[in-house]
């Protein structure tokens, strides 16, 4: 008889007091992962010839829902909107390229990396620059909120000098544009977007002058920063992606042949 | 809402972002004193038996009052940047909102002048005064009484329309500045939060300024 009043007693309780559920609860029971992803940055994201979104990271968030056991919901932002996309509860977790600095750390839940980045300097033909150092007396220009617009920014600032300047742009196409028009005279550029937009033919008159000196862009998955479940669990899928070579499969079908990047940082766990 | 708002980090940024409404004034106040200028020609134009200025007229008020501003800024930098004229972000938003500004204010300047009694000018005419110092002397200080309020108005316009240049890559406007702070630390609420009590100083300023010039202005 006791242990009857007992257990109802402990039923009573977990009806009165309702279980915290965390964002990957609520993501398993509303049965649907919303990402917000880029779709400006091909070969990564982007709208294939029947405008529906594909790309590495569309391809990345579909994996995570099957993995989930839930659908996929894309959700396009633009790169600087990813974030407040989290915020305001119109995404669950972007797959969208996010580097994971100490800065946005202190605000975002950042997964270990997904995807790493060399930067590229990309430029018209006529521009007269041939590598990174030749920026100085340009006007150049990046995409707001990257992280190689940011270290660009940074070293521009440096330079102090009038005539070498900086803007921001809203997208990648933006900042493409600006540079084969003639406004600016180069930008920094993921290579693997470099690559895909010289292939393209759609931009006869740019050229990539070599390498930005950045130390690799590791780019992570980001939630919200107290959801330790989600993390924890993009954390396992990340590494189980790798693990049963689906990461080198994406990387052979998105980006091209050759060894996909290596993920890992040497002489240091995370 | 799972968020802490960090407004420590965000307020050490204040002195940035008063430049950045400086610069915002800065573009506002220029676009607007050229946007009333070539807003005075469009008005006179359309009153003029050409029919090419009454064209131009007509083109430049329904495509300013009819597109979106954000088209229109976007087109000054990129579309007359495909056609080989290139302009910087600083400049294509002063010609944009400029463009905007003077296809509104063409309208208002053109009711303002019928609303000034023709048989004004014909009296300063046949006192011997030139057709030019009749506009300058009797028409246009009445207009600026009439059209005042249309011209506050639209300066409120002009500076909430700055935030447009981050289309176009300006990066030290209040927008633009707003921008780069939320990019770099991700903590868009607070910046955005400060730019909004900055963009709404700024247009509260212009409306109580005009408000206190109206009253010593126009007393009779």
């Amino acid at each position: 008889m006791k242990s009857v009043v007992g257990l109802a007693a402990i039923l009573a309780a977990s009806v009165a007091l309702p279980a915290h559920a965390d964002k990957l609860d609520d993501i398993i029971s509303a049965g649907k992962i919303r990402c917000a992803v880029t779709l400006d940055i091909p070969p990564n994201g982007f709208r294939d010839d029947k405008n529906e979104p594909a790309g590495f990271d569309v391809d990345y968030c579909k994996d995570l829902a099957k993995a989930l056991g839930v659908e996929a919901e894309i959700v396009e932002t633009q790169l600087p909107d990813r974030i407040p996309a989290l915020m305001s509860d119109r995404a669950d977790v972007a797959v969208a390229s996010t580097s994971d600095t100490l800065e946005r750390a202190k605000t975002v839940g950042l997964s270990i990396p997904y995807f790493v980045y060399k930067q590229v300097v990309l430029t018209r033909k006529d521009s007269g620059i041939t590598d990174y150092a030749g920026i100085k007396g340009h006007a150049t220009g990046g995409v707001a909120g990257t992280f190689e617009g940011i270290q660009w920014e940074n070293d521009v600032k440096k330079l102090n000098d009038s005539s070498s300047t900086y803007r921001a742009f809203q997208g990648q196409a933006d900042a493409v544009l600006a540079v084969s028009q003639g406004q600016i005279d180069a930008t920094p550029l993921i290579n693997t977007m470099a690559e895909e937009m010289i292939k393209s033919g759609k931009y006869p008159n740019l050229v990539i002058a070599g390498d930005t000196p950045y130390v690799p862009d590791y780019v992570t998955l980001a939630t919200l920063r107290q959801e330790y479940g989600l993390i924890n669990y993009l954390n396992l899928f990340i590494n189980q992606q790798v693990r049963t070579g689906r990461y080198a499969e994406l990387y052979k079908k998105w980006i091209g042949s050759g060894d996909p990047v290596d993920l890992t940082i040497k002489g240091v766990y995370r | 809402m799972n968020y802490t708002f960090h407004w420590a980090p965000a307020l050490k940024a204040w002195p940035q972002l008063l430049w950045g409404a400086v610069v915002t004034l800065e573009i506002a106040v220029l676009s607007m004193i050229l946007g009333v200028m070539i807003a005075i020609a469009l008005a006179l134009f359309s009153k003029s038996n050409s029919k090419l200025l009454r064209g131009i007229n007509s083109v430049w008020v329904e495509l300013a009052r009819n597109t979106p501003a954000l088209f229109q800024v976007y087109m000054v930098y990129f579309g007359l940047g495909s056609l080989g004229l290139r302009l910087d972000s600083y400049p294509s938003l002063v010609v944009g909102i400029t463009f905007n500004c003077a296809g509104y204010l063409a309208e208002a300047f053109r009711g303002g002048l019928r609303a000034i009694p023709e048989t004004q000018v014909r009296a300063a005419r046949s006192l011997g005064m030139s057709a030019p110092k009749v506009f300058i002397f009797i028409v246009l200080p009445q207009l600026f009484r009439i059209v005042f309020y249309p011209i506050t108005n639209q300066m409120v316009w002009a500076i909430l329309m700055t935030s447009l240049g981050v289309v176009v890559g300006l990066t030290n406007d209040l927008m633009g500045v707003t921008q780069q702070m939320s990019v770099v630390t991700f903590r868009t609420f607070e910046y955005f939060a400060l730019a909004a009590i900055l963009y709404y100083a700024l247009a509260k300023f212009v409306t109580l300024g005009a408000g206190v010039l109206a009253r010593r202005l126009f007393q009779y």
